[in-house]
Formats: structure tokens, C-alpha cells, sequence
């Protein structure tokens, strides 16, 4: 597949430097996006910690770790941290990386607001949790900061502040990225690619930024009004409407949802016609059903609020229950992209199968949750706690596990071992199962989410301790992870990656790995939603040679299953 | 090494099943112990019922798919690159719109059961939630309970009659929330909810502040003792002759 390469002057400005001084400094894309997914990865870690002690904490009823002041910090912390520093901030960075690269730009349209997005974040997200500091501790009313409980009078101190200072920069940062994403992808694609011949994973950051547009002004309105509460005793929700926070925190919340989920899908849109060999079956039914999804998100969010009393709770019901269409659709699309092609079950492909059994899980308790008298039975305990683990565990997660093998020899130009990607998958699969499905039994038995200690005669110690240990499982196969990139990358030891490892489709497998200052030397033409799979097809016509082999290079052979590698 | 082809296809087909068997098994709700309950749990087994359904449906064809499909090593050749098919997404439009219409349907038709107010309950309670524990007040008799929250309150009622509940709250939001019920409802303050029903078993069910409330939401704990109304007017008339139990 080389092509002539062609030298092209670099220009004065953005020139990268050396080592730390770049990373700080850097507006080019790749490395904001490098810098949005380590540290991401670092809340995750982090925001893991504190749902380890939580386990520890439940293990057996009483309190033997903590008092129920540390318990509620955790909670708060962990949701806050998932949800704020991890999700959002990985969709960004993955985005960063990988939105320029696939529609064959050089960098994003706004690269200076680019690198401002990122700080942003950081200093976003070290405010949030910098309340652990504090003499009162870290916020302590759930992630959600429901109103007149996050008021001054019934949360004082300085962490919850420091929580809706860190949770409004992460928002606006997301406001910025998302503008800069939208500018990106319509005035930034190269010569022939248009929109119905993206990607779907760009198609889906583009849906997302529409999103992040509309839901997180919102947020940060509300988290504005929040503060001059606490500040100045504004009384727009204390003392006001007691129920105006959820309103505007849930138009926020929900889509929010859609935000950590829809990239994903689109990951998981990438891998799977690449591990089978095929095009993506129905492209422009599945960007339609994305399109549907970001639609109905904004009319569903109070059916977080079905136990007020005092939302419509029928419309609602429908609403919600709508949304299961375009996500049954995508489903069958991605079943019949696999049908009768030839599946590779390599690291990216394997995790999103698990993405799919998972996601299944999570996606059919929904509806349960959509229907109002349903809801009133299992609302706010551990079977709602189930089910978005299993969305946002079984299906976010996994799918960014997919996504980091998938595009990692391209980010780092090594490639990880498919050996140890195996050994995490079967726990990572195994230990998620067993902490978070005994949650829908402990949920339908009546255990409520957010509780430090739970009576010893209620019959639920049992569940916890299973719940416990799946938890160990699961944070041991992340370990596993951590190893796999230390070996490959900081060690060395990964194999170098060839510009094509996995037989792509998309523009980033065109290039080298990893990609040049501004990415592209050449671009082949862009003739369908597959510019790199028909290159490779018209220089050997009538058959892939080697979908295994990048650039027909014996020596850059990839890893495979089973096969020899580090 | 990972296991060899074949234990991992076994794997594959057992993963839906060991799944599907676990959903069944674990997948009912609490015995209900009221009227509306009995409703309630009958629309979670028509949902439980249909996901089964659409989950092993689906992970079949998943499963069916990986392990069918499966490329063979040194088979070069591409698959037939099919792009779409017009009727088949029409199809699985279709299907997925239908079972939420019908799902949707019965889940008004049980909501309004659950959701009816009588003209008036036989017996009115008013429930106060507060920082961290309840307030349950009799309003025809005017018998008082405090909870403290290492003495939670026991509410007594009678079976087979009416009871409207009048929901309050004292401070933050707090939730209502009785698992056998197979109900919750939120307290707000400023505003007031109610929630009407019957209870139809006799026995003592447990309860519990649902909605996090700060510090103390998990020891929110109270019990109903559900009697027959002979026994509750007598348990009544003897809360009555004893003094007003002080506020904590």
C-alpha cells in the first residue's frame, strides 16, 4: 500500500518540542488527546479506588471501614469522578485523536481552544476532588447534587463548593470541545469525503457534540444558580422549588447518558465490519438511529423523577421507552454486519462481543425502569445501581477497552499483547457479571442505592459479598491492563506497529503509527465510507492479500491470537 | 494461552444461557402485599417475560454469528460485502416499535390502577420525612409516631381497608419507600404528595427512606404492621390513651 511519500513543508508555528515542555504546550491535536485519555484514565483509577472501599465498606453489614460521613464522600466522588473526569473527558480525547485522522484533516479547526479544553478539565477535575482536602471533607450528596440537599444549610463547608467549581469547568470544557469537534467536521474533511462517507465513529462525535451543546449549557446554568444559592442565598432552588434542580440537572442528566454511550457505539461501529471483513450493514439506517437517540434524549429525562409525584409521568413513559427502537436497530445492524463474514476474534473484536452480550443487559432493564409502576418499585435502589453499571460498565467501558486495543498501535506505534488482552477480557467479563447482576436481586429485594450500612437480618449479605468479590475480580483484570500498556510502551517490549495492523477501513490506517506532526503525507482517494479498504482492493484486485498483514510487510507482522508475542 | 477453539466456542454458547437462566432466577420482585402490588409485579413479569425473550433471541444470534462465522486461518478470501437490505431494516423497524406500543399500553393501563385517588381513605396517615427519620400521623385520631434513628417507628394498619397516605417533608427530599409495596414516593418540602392503596396480607413489612438525604439516609428505617381492622382500632384506641410521645 506505500504510496509515494510526499514531503510537505511543515509550517513555523506548532513545531513540536521536546519531551514535558511539548505536552504542556502542545496544540496539536494527538497530543491533547493523548493528554485527555491518560488522564482520564487516571480519574478512573481513581474514581475505581473509591468504589473499592465502597465494596469494602458492604461487605458484611455494620460499619467496620469508615463512618457514613467518608461512605457518602465516596459515593459522590465515585459518581462525580466516572461520570465528569472519566467518561466525558475520554470521549474528547478519543474524539481528538481520532475525528482529525479519520475525515483526513491536519489538526482540529480551533487548536489553541483545543488545548484550553484540556486544561480546563484538569484543573476541572483536581478542584472537584481537591474537597478530600478539606477540613469537611469531599461533597457528600451523590453526583446528582439533589436540591435543597446541596444547599449551604444542609451541606456546609468548603468540598461541595470546590464541586460545583470543578464540576462547571469540566462542563464548559466539554461546551468548548464540542464546538471545535463541530467546526472540525464540517469545514475540515478532505477532498471527497462527505458526510455519508464518515466514519460512523465521527458521525456519532458529531451527534455527541450536537449534544454536549445542548444539554451542558444547562448544567452549567444550573450549577451557576447552585452556587449563588450557596453563595449568596439566591433561593432559586432552597427555599424556591425544591424540584427545579432535577428538572434542569436531568434535561442535563440524561443526555449526559447518551453522550457516554454514542461514541461508543460508534468504537464498537468501527470494529466490528473490520473483524469481519464486511462494510458496515444499513450505514445510513444506523446514522439515522443515532440521529433518533439524540433526538428522544431531550424529551426523556424526567423519568428520573416518575417517585416525585409531579411530572406527566405517562408521556414520559413513552418517551423513554421510544428510545429502545433506534438502540434495537443498531443491534440488529451490528448482528448482520457479522453474519456471514469472516470474524477475527482479536483483542478489539473480543471486547466488543462482550460490549454487546453487556450492553444487551443494561439496554433491556431499561424499558423495566421506563414504565412508571415498575419504577415505583425498583427506582433509586440497587437494581437502577445494575442497570446503569451495566450501560455504563458493560457498555462504555468495554467498548473503550475495544477501542484503546483497537487504536493503541496507532497512538503509540506499539502494539499491545494480545495475550494479556485475552487474560483481562475473560475476569474483566467474569468479575463485572458477579458485582453488578446479584445488584438487580439485592435491588428487587429492596436494598436502596447510597446507604452506608444495611441491616444484618435482611438477607442481603450474601448478594454483597459476591458483589464484593466480582468487584476484586474486575479491578485485578484492569490491573492486568495497566500492565500490558507498561510492558508494551514504557518498557519497549511492545512490537513496533505497522500503519494498517488490523486490515482498517478508515483514514488513520493510511498513515504512519504514530502519525506525523500534522498526519498525512498522502491521502488515497475517498470513494466510499471504506477509502483505505478500497485502496488496498484496487492495488490487488478481486481479494484482500492479507487482511492480517499490514502494508504486505512480513517484518511488521501483527500480533494474533495465539500467536508468539511478547 | 487462551483455551483451544473448541472450549471457547462451548464458552460462547454457555455465556446467553448461564445469562438467561440467572435473569429468571433472580429476576422477581419482592411478594407484593397489596392490591396495587399484585398489579405492579404482575406488569414486571409480562416485562421480565418479553425481555427473556429479546435477550435470548439476540445473544443468539450474536453468539450464532461468532461462532458461525468464525474466519478460518490462511482464508484470505472476502466475504461477500453486502452494504444493506431494504426490507430486512423495514423489518427490524418494525418489530422493536411494536413490542414498545404493546409494552406501553399495558404499563398505562396498570399505572392508572396504581395512581387512582379514592374520594377518601378510610384510614389517613400523614408521613413527615425529616433529617433522619419519620413522622407518621394518624389525622382521623390524631395519634402520633416519632422514629429516632435508633428507635425506628413501627406503623400499624389494617388490612383490606383503604389508606391514603399524605406525604411531607420536613427539610430535604426524602422517599417513601416500602419493597413489598412495591412502591415509593417522594417527600418534598412545599409540596405534598399522596399515595392511596390496600394492603391485602397480614404481616409486618419493612421500610426505608429512599432518596439520599445526608448523613444518616441508611439508618431512615421504619416497619408497617399490617392487622386485621378489629386489631388496629384496638391498637388505636390504646395509642390514644397514652401520652404524646415527645418530638426528638
Amino acid at each position: 500500500m506505500t504510496t509515494a511519500e510526499l514531503q510537505t513543508p511543515r509550517p513555523a508555528h506548532g513545531e513540536p518540542r521536546a519531551g514535558m515542555v511539548e505536552f504542556l504546550t502542545t496544540t496539536d491535536h494527538k497530543q491533547i488527546g493523548l493528554l485527555y485519555i491518560f488522564t482520564s484514565l487516571l480519574f478512573f483509577g481513581l474514581s475505581g479506588v473509591l468504589a473499592l472501599l465502597m465494596r469494602a465498606e458492604l461487605t458484611a453489614p455494620g460499619l467496620q471501614l469508615m463512618n457514613e460521613s467518608t461512605y457518602n464522600q465516596l459515593f459522590t466522588m465515585h459518581g462525580t469522578g466516572m461520570i465528569f473526569f472519566f467518561g466525558s473527558p475520554l470521549v474528547v480525547g478519543l474524539a481528538n485523536y481520532f475525528v482529525p485522522l479519520q475525515i483526513g484533516a491536519p489538526d482540529v479547526a480551533f487548536p489553541r481552544l483545543n488545548a484550553l479544553t484540556y486544561w480546563l478539565f484538569l484543573a476541572g477535575g483536581l478542584i472537584a476532588f481537591s474537597g478530600f482536602l478539606t477540613t469537611s471533607g469531599a461533597a457528600a450528596f451523590g453526583w446528582t447534587a439533589y436540591s435543597p440537599l446541596s444547599d449551604s444549610v444542609y451541606s456546609p463547608g468548603a468540598g461541595p463548593t470546590l464541586w460545583i467549581v470543578g464540576v462547571l469547568l469540566g462542563g464548559a470544557s466539554s461546551i468548548l470541545g464540542a464546538v471545535n469537534f463541530i467546526a472540525t467536521i464540517f469545514t475540515l474533511r478532505a477532498p471527497g469525503m462527505t458526510m455519508f462517507r464518515m466514519p460512523i465513529f465521527t458521525w456519532n462525535m458529531l451527534v455527541t457534540s450536537l449534544l454536549i451543546m445542548v444539554s451542558f449549557p444547562v448544567l452549567t446554568a444550573a450549577l451557576a444558580m447552585l452556587f449563588l444559592d450557596r453563595a449568596l442565598g439566591a433561593h432559586f432552588f432552597a427555599g424556591g422549588d425544591a424540584i427545579l434542580w432535577q428538572h434542569l440537572f436531568w434535561f442535563f442528566g440524561h443526555p449526559e447518558v447518551y453522550i457516554l454511550i454514542l461514541p461508543f457505539f460508534g468504537i464498537v461501529t468501527e470494529i466490528i465490519p473490520v473483524f469481519s471483513g464486511k462494510p458496515v450493514f444499513g450505514y445510513r439506517s444506523f446514522v439515522f438511529a443515532t440521529m433518533l437517540i439524540a433526538a428522544f434524549s431531550f424529551s426523556v429525562w424526567a423519568h428520573h423523577m416518575f417517585a416525585t409525584g409531579f411530572v406527566n409521568n405517562l408521556f414520559f413513559a413513552i418517551t423513554s421507552m421510544a428510545i429502545a427502537i433506534p438502540t434495537g436497530v443498531k443491534y440488529f445492524n451490528w448482528i448482520a454486519t457479522m453474519w456471514r463474514g469472516h470474524i477475527r476474534l482479536q483483542t478489539p473484536m473480543l471486547y466488543s462481543i462482550g460490549f454487546l452480550f453487556m450492553f444487551l443487559v443494561g439496554g433491556i432493564t431499561g424499558p423495566f425502569l421506563a414504565s412508571p409502576a415498575i419504577d415505583y418499585a425498583v427506582h433509586d435502589t440497587y437494581y437502577l445501581v445494575a442497570h446503569f453499571h451495566y450501560v455504563l460498565f458493560g457498555g462504555t467501558v468495554f467498548a473503550a477497552f475495544a477501542g484503546f486495543y483497537f487504536w493503541f498501535p496507532k497512538m503509540t506505534g506499539r502494539m499491545l499483547s494480545e495475550r494479556l488482552g485475552h487474560l483481562q477480557f475473560w475476569p474483566m467479563l467474569i468479575g463485572m457479571n458477579m458485582t453488578f447482576f446479584p445488584m438487580h436481586i439485592l435491588g428487587l429485594n429492596g436494598m436502596p442505592r447510597r446507604v452506608a450500612d444495611y441491616p444484618a437480618d435482611a438477607g442481603w449479605t450474601g448478594l454483597n459479598v459476591i458483589v464484593t468479590i466480582g468487584a476484586v475480580i474486575t479491578a485485578l483484570s484492569i490491573g492486568v491492563f495497566v500492565y500490558n500498556v507498561v510492558v508494551s510502551v514504557f518498557l519497549r517490549r511492545g512490537a513496533p506497529a505497522p500503519p494498517d495492523p488490523w486490515g482498517g477501513y478508515s483514514l488513520e490506517w493510511w498513515t504512519t503509527s504514530p502519525p506525523p506532526h500534522h498526519n498525512f503525507t498522502s491521502l488515497p482517494p475517498i470513494r466510499s465510507e471504506r477509502p483505505v479498504f478500497d485502496a488496498r482492493q484496487a492495488a490487488a484486485p478481486g481479494a484482500i492479500p492479507d487482511r492480517t498483514m499490514a502494508g504486505g510487510d512480513v517484518a511488521h507482522r501483527p500480533v494474533r491470537p495465539g500467536g508468539t508475542d511478547g | 494461552m487462551h483455551p483451544p477453539l473448541k472450549a471457547r466456542r462451548v464458552v460462547y454458547a454457555a455465556l446467553p444461557i448461564a445469562v438467561a437462566t440467572a435473569l429468571a432466577l433472580g429476576g422477581c420482585t419482592a411478594s407484593p402485599a397489596t392490591a396495587e402490588a399484585n398489579s405492579v409485579a404482575w406488569l414486571y413479569n409480562v416485562f421480565l417475560a418479553a425481555a427473556g425473550v429479546v435477550f435470548v433471541v439476540v445473544a443468539a444470534l450474536i453468539g450464532w454469528s461468532v461462532i458461525r462465522y468464525r474466519g478460518q486461518a490462511g482464508d484470505a478470501s472476502l466475504p461477500p460485502q453486502t452494504h444493506g437490505n431494504l426490507i430486512l431494516e423495514v423489518v427490524w423497524w418494525a418489530l422493536p416499535t411494536l413490542l414498545v406500543i404493546g409494552l406501553f399500553v399495558i404499563s398505562a393501563q396498570v399505572l392508572n390502577a396504581t395512581d387512582k385517588r379514592s374520594p377518601s381513605g378510610a384510614v389517613r396517615v400523614r408521613v413527615e420525612g425529616f433529617q433522619w427519620q419519620w413522622r407518621f400521623t394518624y389525622l382521623d385520631s390524631g395519634v402520633q409516631l416519632v422514629g429516632l434513628p435508633d428507635r425506628p417507628p413501627q406503623l400499624v394498619l389494617p388490612v383490606g381497608e383503604q389508606i391514603s397516605f399524605e406525604l411531607v417533608s420536613a427539610d430535604v427530599i426524602h422517599s417513601f419507600y416500602i419493597p413489598h409495596f412495591l412502591l415509593k414516593r417522594d417527600t418534598i418540602p412545599g409540596l405534598a404528595n399522596r399515595v392511596d392503596l390496600t394492603i391485602d396480607r397480614a404481616g409486618t413489612y419493612g421500610g426505608q427512606c429512599a432518596e439520599f438525604c445526608g448523613l444518616l439516609h441508611a439508618r431512615m428505617v421504619f416497619s408497617i404492621r399490617a392487622v386485621a381492622p378489629s386489631d388496629f382500632q384496638r391498637w388505636l384506641s390504646e395509642q390514644r390513651a397514652l401520652p404524646p410521645s415527645p418530638s426528638p
